[in-house]
C-alpha cells in the first residue's frame, strides 16, 4: 500500500514538472514566432528554453529517482546553465557586429557611438588591409586584429 | 492507459509542434544570427524529447545521448558564430 | 573557493561510499543520498569556523544569493509569457551602458551569465577596455534608465563582489 502511494506521488510531481517544462518551452517558441527582432527574441527564447529544459530533464530525475541518473541530469543541467548565456552572448554580439538592425521603438541613445566606433574601426582595418595589399602583395594579417 | 503515460504523450506532441514552429523561424529568418538562434532552440527541443523518450521507455541509457547533444549543441552555436564574425569583419 | 571544493569532494565521496554499501543503511534512492550530502556538507561547513572565517560568512549569503537568483528568473519568465501571449507588445527595448565596477575576468563573466540569465536583459557587448557593459533591456520603468541601472548593481553586482573579495 504504502510503496503503491509512493510510485504515484512520483509520478505525479514529474508530470507537473514535465507540464510546466514543456508549457516554458511553446511559450518561447511562439515568442520566437512573434517578436519583430533578433535581439528581443534571443533575449525572449535563451532563457525560456533553458528553464523549460531544466524542468524537463528534473522530472525525469525524479521519476527515476536513482542517483546516478540524478548525477547524470544535475550534470546537464548545470551544463546548460553555464552554456546558454555564453551562446547568447556570442551569438549577439556576432549580431551587433554585423549590424543586424534593431526595432524601430528601440531607445539606443547610449549605443549609437560604440556602433559608430566600430564602424570607424571596421573601415580602419579595411584601409589597411587594402595598404598591406598594395605593399606586400600578400593578404596577411589584418584579419586578426578584431 | 494510464494518466502519466497521457501526460508523456501529450508532452511529446507540443515539443514536436514546437520543432515545427522553429523550423519555420529557421527557414524564414531573415539575417543568419536568427537561423543560428533557432538552432539553438532546435538542440534544446530535441534534448527534452529525448528526456521525455527515455521516461517512455524505461531504458536509462538514453540519457548519456542529452549529455553528449547538450555538449555539441553548445560547440555547434558557438563556432557557427564565430565563424559569421570572423568573414564579414 | 579552494575550502568549498575540498569540502564537495569530501561530501560527494563519503555520500557514494554510504549509499553503496551491501547491507544498505538507507534505501537507495535520489532523495536519501542527497540528504546524505547536504547533512556532510553542512557538518564540514560549521566546522570550518576554526580555520576559515571567510568562508564560513560567506556560504549563508552564496545561499541567499542562489534564492533571490532563482526567483528573478521564475518572476520575470513569467512577466515574458504574459508579453508573448497577448497580442499587444508592453515593452520598450533600450541599450543601456552599465558601467562596471567588477574587475577580473571570472567576474564579469559571471556578472554577463547572470544579467543575460535574468529575463528582460541581454548583454551585448563589452567595450575595448572592459569598462562598459552594453546591456539590451526589454522593460524599462517610466523610461527611467538610471533606475535600471542602480536596480542591477545593488542586485547583483554588490552581491557578486561580496562574494568574490
Amino acid at each position: 500500500m504504502g510503496v503503491i502511494e509512493v510510485e504515484q506521488i512520483k509520478e505525479v510531481v514529474s508530470c507537473v514538472f514535465i507540464l510546466a517544462g514543456v508549457i516554458f518551452m511553446l511559450i518561447s517558441t511562439i515568442g520566437l514566432l512573434r517578436f519583430p527582432d533578433f535581439y528581443i527574441r534571443m533575449s525572449a527564447i535563451t532563457k525560456g528554453a533553458s528553464l523549460g529544459v531544466g524542468l524537463i530533464l528534473l522530472g525525469l530525475g525524479i521519476y527515476f529517482n536513482q542517483p546516478d541518473i540524478m548525477l547524470k541530469v544535475l550534470a546537464i543541467i548545470t551544463f546548460i546553465f553555464i552554456t546558454a548565456p555564453v551562446a547568447a552572448h556570442v551569438i549577439s554580439r556576432t549580431a551587433v557586429r554585423n549590424h543586424s538592425p534593431f526595432w524601430n521603438k528601440t531607445n539606443l541613445k547610449e549605443f549609437e557611438e560604440y556602433q559608430e566606433k566600430l564602424h570607424l574601426d571596421k573601415i580602419k582595418n579595411h584601409d589597411r588591409y587594402r595598404e598591406e595589399q598594395k605593399t606586400e602583395k600578400k593578404p596577411s594579417g589584418a584579419g586578426d586584429n578584431v | 492507459m494510464s494518466l502519466f503515460q497521457i501526460t508523456l504523450t501529450i508532452a511529446m506532441a507540443v515539443l514536436s509542434l514546437c520543432l515545427l514552429l522553429t523550423a519555420i523561424r529557421f527557414a524564414i529568418g531573415p539575417t543568419l544570427p536568427d537561423r543560428i538562434t533557432a538552432f539553438d532552440l532546435i538542440v534544446a527541443n530535441v534534448i527534452g524529447i529525448i528526456a521525455i523518450y527515455t521516461e517512455f521507455t524505461g531504458n536509462e541509457d538514453f540519457i548519456d545521448v542529452a549529455i553528449i547533444l547538450s555538449v555539441f549543441g553548445f560547440l555547434g552555436s558557438v563556432t557557427f558564430a564565430y565563424y559569421i564574425m570572423k568573414i564579414n569583419v | 573557493m579552494k575550502t568549498f571544493y575540498l569540502h564537495s569532494a569530501i561530501a560527494f565521496v563519503s555520500a557514494y561510499l554510504i549509499t553503496h554499501q551491501d547491507p544498505p543503511p538507507l534505501p537507495y534512492n535520489a532523495f536519501s543520498t542527497a540528504f546524505v550530502f547536504l547533512v556532510i556538507f553542512w557538518i564540514l561547513w560549521s566546522t570550518s569556523w576554526f580555520y576559515n572565517k571567510p568562508y564560513f560568512r560567506k556560504m549563508p549569503k552564496a545561499l541567499f544569493f542562489a534564492v533571490f537568483f532563482i526567483k528573478e528568473l521564475l518572476v520575470a519568465n513569467i512577466k515574458i509569457a504574459y508579453d508573448i501571449l497577448t497580442p499587444r507588445y508592453y515593452m520598450r527595448p533600450t541599450v543601456i551602458a552599465l558601467p562596471l565596477s567588477v574587475k577580473t575576468d571570472l567576474e564579469i563573466t559571471l556578472l554577463a551569465c547572470m544579467i543575460t540569465l535574468t529575463p528582460g536583459t541581454l548583454s551585448i557587448d563589452v567595450s575595448e577596455n572592459r569598462k562598459i557593459l552594453y546591456v539590451h533591456a526589454l522593460y524599462v520603468k517610466n523610461n527611467d534608465v538610471e533606475l535600471l541601472k542602480q536596480y542591477i548593481k545593488n542586485g547583483f553586482e554588490r552581491r557578486l563582489l561580496e562574494l568574490t573579495t
